[in-house]
């Protein structure tokens, strides 16, 4: 193999391991382990649904989430509460992920991860729904070798419609 | 539709209950669009909204359609979501800025205060003079502010703003004061939410201190309280005292207005020491000096009912519009509150809060979602008519017409009842 081969044959390396790494992140939702799911992020690391189309910065107005690290565990403990009354009985999710783009590593060793998705969500008694929109992702190679996201952001087509309650994250 | 009498809506209040018919009886929907909405005060947004000459923002009063918006003289002014000609909805965005708005149907135009421009093709209406007015998108019968808060009523008749508002007129001064600069502003976008259930579920649940530990439960932590609300503040709410025991919120008190308006005494005060708090602080001692600092900061207040379909909260602040659309659906629009001149780390924390506890995704409101869906699917049994606002406690009764009772009185919700009968029975002295 000449040289120009091999980087390409890394690239494609490197992009099966996106693939792979973003279907075990969704596997981890949809199997409600998120604990594990959460462990995913840097400790410094965000989850962003933004509440407009062309919401510029987390903070330049109201989100559907925007949780650090501390507040996803948060969210999660309470998921996990027997009296969590809104998620009795709790929601079910199937994720998919789909046209994934791996950008090039930044100076900060950070990768920009785009891709489309849908999720369907279906609470027993209550309609199934269906949230589908735009995933990008800051992705870092930690130490060891390991993924980690920086952050996720995850933009759905319907981000300012009335919502009905929401449980687990897109 | 069913033609209800005076008397026979008079028979669904009692004293101390309701009969489930008020929330899940359709017609009777249709005749609160009619007497409350069309004949209360309805909060339709801010003036903040619309700061230039040319803004606009669309909403509703009751199921109606209308637009809010800044003319070229600098007033504002709302006026019904309707082409004169054939009745098409005119402005089709939540908000903008244009020079004119414009009938996709047929292209005629109008002003932004509503007034006639243009009529397309006009030589065929030979036998009609179009007036500027009487054959603009129509104006509502009266709109008034205080503190920049726009209210709108579709009836001639009835008190004045002030009049309406009463002692809640207060509390949008002190939400005023407590900006720096002296006035608010609402720019941090808004949270949306749907729930199925009637609209009043959502209106009584904010003046109900009873439902805090056992609907939010799941919200609270070791110790017994609530996440923290505040960047900076020591703890959130106490729910639970020692092993378990319910904390009860009866010292806060409920206090219940004149047309159907309501509080919450505020929450008891957390120490804060964040920079930007005390930042913030030395702002407003700055232009108050610490003694009228310490009574800015103290909240007398949590949160404010302005009855029929708006409610505040001063801990991040916070507009909560209720907007009913059928006898059993009902969204919620959330409006961040800023206060200006405070940092704006300040307010970026208050937006972060705001996504935990009143987002669709929050950790706290979409048990009282949960609640409002339940209550509604369990009203349909036909075993028990009736739904009990029996509690209370000790109360007084102030000159201004304003009662102080406990906390977990459902007093505050007996008196969104007065007021709903005195609306519905408009043609009855009450």
């Amino acid at each position: 193999m000449n040289r120009k081969v091999e980087l390409v044959f890394e690239e494609l390396l490197f992009a099966k391991d996106i693939e792979a790494f973003l279907c075990h992140e969704l596997e981890l939702l949809d199997a409600r382990r998120f604990d594990e799911w959460t462990d995913l992020f840097t400790e410094e690391g965000y989850y962003w649904a933004p509440a407009t189309i062309d919401q510029e910065y987390p903070t330049s107005g109201v989100s559907l989430f925007f949780d650090d690290v501390p507040m996803l565990r948060t969210r999660f403990a309470r998921l996990s509460h027997p009296r969590v009354h809104s998620q009795i009985p709790a929601s079910r999710t199937s994720h998919m992920v789909s046209n994934i783009v791996v950008g090039k590593r930044d100076n900060h060793g950070i990768f920009q991860v785009t891709a489309r998705f849908e999720m369907l969500e279906y609470r027993p008694g209550h309609a199934q729904r269906i949230f589908g929109g735009k995933y990008e992702y800051q992705l870092r190679v930690e130490n060891a070798g390991e993924l980690k996201i920086v952050l996720k952001k995850a933009v759905i087509i319907n981000c300012d419609d009335v919502h009905l309650p929401i449980a687990i994250p897109f | 539709m069913t033609q209800y009498t005076s008397d026979h809506i008079l028979s669904l209040v009692r004293p101390d209950q309701v009969h489930r018919d008020v929330y899940e009886d359709p017609d009777l929907f249709d005749l609160e669009m009619d007497r409350i909405f069309g004949q209360s005060w309805v909060y339709l947004g801010h003036e903040s909204q619309v700061p230039k000459a040319g803004d606009f923002i669309c909403s509703r009063i009751g199921r109606q359609p209308v637009v809010m918006s800044r003319h070229t003289d600098g007033e504002i002014y709302v006026v019904y979501n309707r082409c004169a000609h054939r009745g098409v909805k005119v402005v089709n965005e939540e908000c903008g800025n244009t020079g004119r708005f414009m009938c996709m149907y047929h292209g005629w135009t109008y002003d932004t205060n509503g007034d006639l421009d243009f009529v397309t093709q006009s030589e065929g209406y030979p036998d009609f003079e179009f007036d500027k007015v009487e054959n603009g998108m129509g104006r509502i019968a009266r709109w008034d502010s205080h503190q920049g808060f726009v209210f709108a009523n579709l009836s001639a008749e009835g008190p004045g703003l002030e009049d309406w508002l009463g002692e809640n007129v207060d509390f949008l001064n002190d939400v005023a004061v407590s900006a720096p600069d002296g006035e608010i502003e609402v720019t941090g976008g808004v949270h949306r939410y749907l729930y199925h259930g009637n609209w009043k579920m959502q209106v009584e649940n904010l003046i109900d201190m009873y439902h805090p530990a056992y609907s939010h439960e799941s919200s609270s932590a070791g110790g017994g309280r609530q996440f923290s609300r505040r960047e900076g503040d020591k703890g959130g709410i106490q729910f639970f005292e020692k092993r378990g025991k319910v904390k009860s919120m009866d010292d806060l008190g409920t206090h219940a207005l004149p047309n159907g308006h309501s509080w919450q005494g505020g929450l008891p005060p957390v120490e804060n020491t964040s920079e930007d708090h005390l930042e913030y602080v030395a702002s407003l001692e700055t232009k108050h000096g610490p003694e009228k600092t310490k009574e800015i900061l103290i909240k007398k207040r949590h949160n404010v009912i302005f009855y029929p379909n708006m409610a505040m909260q001063e801990l991040n602040p916070h507009i909560r519009v209720i907007r009913p659309v059928a006898v059993d659906r009902t969204e919620i629009f959330i409006y961040p509150v800023k206060l200006k001149g405070a940092p704006e780390k300040m307010f970026t924390d208050q937006l972060v809060n705001l996504n935990r506890t009143h987002s669709p995704t929050s950790l706290v409101q979409t048990d009282d979602v949960e609640a409002f869906a339940r209550a509604q699917e369990g009203m349909l049994t036909s075993g028990n008519d009736w739904i009990l606002l029996a509690r209370k406690g000790p109360s007084e009764e102030f000159d201004s017409g304003r009662v102080r009772t406990t906390g977990t009185s459902e007093e505050g919700m007996r008196n969104q009842f007065r007021a709903w009968l005195k609306y519905m029975c408009s043609d009855v002295p009450i």
